[in-house]
């Protein structure tokens, strides 16, 4: 129906899309999702031809060249086969006509029928978008914003366009107002194609059937909605959905470091990207098919960092680890949660090398681990429980921080106090001559924990094993090293394995949780799948006597307890 | 903040007595020469002399000045009891370590060869080794060192078995560590408030062990010895003079042990800043 090949636009120097592929078919509904300035609004202007700038490539709407059509056949066009709601923020509406006019306008500028036909057509369509018809003759700053959507909404439907394309339309809308408008949208798309530019994933979740991440003017993955936004594929999309707030996902908000640069040599979302290698910065990934969708990253999308095959320790008779397959993705934090003596620590320590395997494999990056040598610790390292004994009470800050720059020799000496003051930094502890002194027994704990972990930054890990991280600290200390923790992962990517007995804390801190049990993972999901929907008795029962704070009326308890 | 065990061996009563007194026996066996007055092995005047302004000591038996055997008599203990103790203690924390870190085959014949020494007395080897061998000094040194290792080692054996469990431990082999820098940074820091208690007990034993030996008879030939002091005074205990024979040797003796003894106490806290006593204007804000 609609297919987009190579299209770019640039105004002036500035390269606004890089070589849009889209292909739309008729009936579909595809939705575009990014930050702002990702190019989107572009888009679909471009499409309507009502972009300043340079535009190159190609739109065929039904096999018919859009570009290189003259300026009167494409007027033709616009608003009658193929038409655009705008966005509601910059006054999309005329404010000297009544709304009725406007949306009689369309028909009467393409000549089809007379003003009383127009008329009876904008009237109708007026309703069935949700206008008291009490309203029709209100002027736009007479409405309010969901009222002047439903409006621009019905401006873009009158002449039933084969393909219409909303620019964001439910953005400024209050929650009601929004849910009226998705419902609208949702009957639409049964007679309509539609192209949805938005930054709400949970509209485009309701409202397309593929979805594409938007990045600095290139499509960065490309697939079905429930493929895209379930399992994200590309670190832009993944970045997309943690920091989108919403009711499904448990995990706390994470942001995207840095911000849009553009234009960059390479992959344009090299500079924020967790998993960037050399390559990124210099040639643009090409468009591949992985895993059921479109994806562009050299990367193959977000990297397996860590996986386990059928790793298995026995002390004795009792199997400690019984055959236990786990996977940690770049930039995700799966946590492990499971009673004292489920086998968690013993997990942990197998992977990192504490303890030796009776059998099974460890992949990094999906080459299998043959020898943890000094590399290997580069890549994954280990927060223990307690900082007290992990750090050695004859050490300064300084010395502490140093150790794994000096065992593992890297940097001059000048190099090394550089990196101790940057990672101090990082966990939020002064690089001051005086703390640096110090030894960790006048530190308080989570001081300690903080030093610790700076220990572990300090060789720019990828995997970072967090082994109750968190269970010498008091509540208020054990929220700040979370945060700490979550910040981390933001601006490093640092993939995290988790280890907790508190699955309440799982919970915020983690996209999947695996659930531990006699040494073997009897549960395993995203975490806010395995929180609402447990399936094994044992993760019911975790939930069950997890921490609540039931703290309603007495009325609203037993309503809770007895609903109806 | 940095820890000085100078500042903390003088911070303490008995440290400072102990280092004090140990300073002052040392510049005696340093200054020896200086401070003798007279060749300790010469025969200076006259036998059995009581303490007068030429020999502030008296004389012995064959005439030699008892002051100038006491300064010499000094070097000899010192040389030898650190000599061992230097020895004997690296001895124990390397072969101890390695038992521990090691461990298989090589832990059971260290162990096995510990036990056997341990069961026989020292004392005993030493009299039959001195009788085929007649030790020059150094080969007491030699000889005592390799018999004063072995309870130390099985010491250092048992912590470092426990020490090498510990999490900073294990910490550091998560950054890559190899087993000598984790001896070298981890297992012997750890190990040495009881290395200091090895190395003061080694010192303190063969200190007395020399004169022991030397009491019996078994000295470096040519050397003065504070145990061959007191068994000459012993040999003429019907005389009235013996007395100032063996009383400046046997005080000698006693104060080094009891020096010695303080030290190792006053060592202990800095060795392990925990035990450490906050004190004013070193506290950490």
């Amino acid at each position: 129906m609609l297919k987009l090949v190579d299209l770019r636009v640039s105004y002036g120097s500035d390269q606004i899309l890089n070589g849009i592929d889209l292909d739309i078919e008729r009936g579909e509904s595809v939705s575009i999702i990014g930050e702002s300035g990702a190019g989107k609004t572009t888009l679909g202007l471009s499409l309507m031809r009502l972009v300043e700038g340079d535009i190159r490539g190609q739109v065929y709407l039904d096999g018919e060249e859009l570009l290189s059509l003259s300026d009167t056949a494409m007027r033709d066009i616009r608003g009658r086969r193929m038409s655009m709601a705008f966005q509601n923020a910059n006054n999309a509406l005329n404010p000297v006509h009544d709304v009725l006019g406007q949306v009689m306008e369309p028909l009467l500028a393409h000549g089809l029928g007379s003003k009383a036909e127009a008329r009876e057509q904008a009237e109708h369509f007026l309703k069935r978008c949700g206008l008291s018809p009490e309203k029709f003759r209100s002027y736009p700053h007479e409405l309010s914003g969901g009222e002047q959507q439903r409006v621009l909404i019905a401006m873009a439907l009158v002449n039933r366009p084969e393909m219409v394309i909303l620019d964001e339309p439910v953005s400024s809308l209050d929650a009601a107002s929004r849910v009226e408008i998705i419902e609208l949208l949702q009957e639409m798309r049964r007679s309509t194609t539609m192209l949805i530019i938005t930054h709400d994933i949970s509209a485009a979740a309701h409202l397309s059937d593929r979805v594409g991440t938007l990045y600095a003017g290139r499509i960065m993955e490309l697939g079905t909605a429930t493929r895209v936004l379930s399992n994200p594929r590309h670190p832009y999309s993944r970045a997309l959905l943690r920091s989108y707030p919403n009711m499904t996902t448990v995990k706390d908000l994470q942001g995207i470091k840095g911000r849009m640069i553009r234009p960059i040599p390479g992959c344009p979302f090299h500079p924020r990207c967790t998993q960037a290698i050399d390559i990124c910065g210099r040639e643009t990934p090409a468009m591949t098919n992985v895993d059921g969708r479109q994806l562009a990253c050299h990367r193959g999308g977000i990297i397996s960092l860590l996986e386990t095959r059928g790793l298995s320790k026995s002390f004795k008779t009792v199997k400690a680890v019984d055959s236990v397959g786990i996977h940690i993705e770049g930039g995700e934090t799966l946590a492990l949660v499971g009673q004292s003596g489920s086998g968690k620590t013993t997990l942990a320590r197998l992977i990192i090398g504490l303890v030796d395997a009776d059998g099974g494999d460890v992949y990094i990056e999906g080459d299998k681990l043959e020898k943890r040598n000094r590399d290997f610790y580069r890549q994954v390292q280990m927060v223990a429980q307690n900082p007290g004994e992990a750090l050695s009470h004859r050490m300064t800050v300084r010395e502490l921080v140093m150790e794994p720059l000096n065992i593992q020799d890297i940097g001059s000496k000048e190099e090394r106090r550089l990196k101790v003051a940057r990672v101090l930094e990082e966990v939020e502890l002064p690089a001051s001559a005086g703390f640096l002194d110090t030894y960790p027994h006048h530190l308080s704990g989570g001081e300690l924990q903080r030093v610790a972990i700076a220990r572990a930054l300090a060789l720019d890990p990828k995997l970072l094993i967090a082994d109750e991280p968190t269970a010498f600290l008091d509540p208020s200390i054990q929220a700040k090293i979370l945060k700490l923790l979550m910040g981390l992962q933001e601006q490093r990517g640092l993939s995290m394995l988790f280890i907790t007995h508190d699955i309440a804390m799982a919970r915020k801190v983690s996209d999947r949780i695996a659930v531990m049990l006699d040494g073997k993972i009897v549960e395993e999901g995203p975490a806010d799948r395995v929180i609402a929907a447990p399936q094994h008795p044992y993760t019911q029962s975790l939930i069950g006597t997890a921490s609540h704070l039931h703290l309603w009326s007495d009325s609203d308890r037993l309503h809770h307890l007895h609903p109806h | 903040m940095h820890i000085s065990l100078k500042r903390e061996v003088s911070r303490s009563h008995s440290g400072r007595f102990g280092i004090g007194l140990l300073a002052l026996i040392t510049a005696m066996a340093l200054f020896a020469p200086l401070l003798a007055g007279y060749d300790p092995l010469a025969q200076s005047t006259a036998a059995f002399q009581p303490p007068s302004m030429g020999h502030l000591l008296g004389t012995n038996h064959v005439g030699q000045d008892i002051w100038s055997q006491l300064v010499y008599g000094a070097r000899t203990s010192l040389l030898v009891g650190f000599s061992v103790a230097v020895i004997a203690t690296t001895l124990s924390a390397i072969l101890g370590a390695a038992s521990a870190l090691i461990g298989g085959l090589f832990d059971r014949i260290t162990m096995r060869v510990v036990d056997a020494f341990i069961i026989i007395p020292v004392l005993i080897i030493m009299v039959l080794l001195a009788a085929y061998l007649r030790p020059s000094l150094w080969m007491l040194i030699v000889m005592l060192s390799l018999l004063s290792w072995q309870g130390g080692a099985r010491t250092v054996r048992s912590q470092a078995l426990s020490i090498k469990e510990r999490m900073h431990v294990s910490t550091a082999r998560c950054f890559g560590a190899g087993r000598w820098y984790l001896i070298r940074r981890h297992i012997i820091p750890d190990l040495s408030p009881i290395l200091v208690v090895g190395f003061i007990h080694s010192l303190r034993r063969a200190v007395f062990l020399e004169a022991g030996l030397a009491f019996i008879g078994i000295a470096g030939p040519g050397s003065v010895s504070w145990g061959m002091m007191m068994k000459k005074a012993l040999d003429f205990s019907y005389m009235n003079a013996w007395i100032w024979m063996l009383i400046p040797a046997g005080v000698a003796l006693s104060l080094t042990i009891v020096a010695i003894t303080f030290i190792g106490h006053s060592m202990e806290p800095a060795m392990d800043p925990r035990l450490r006593k906050e004190v004013e204007g070193e506290a950490i804000a």
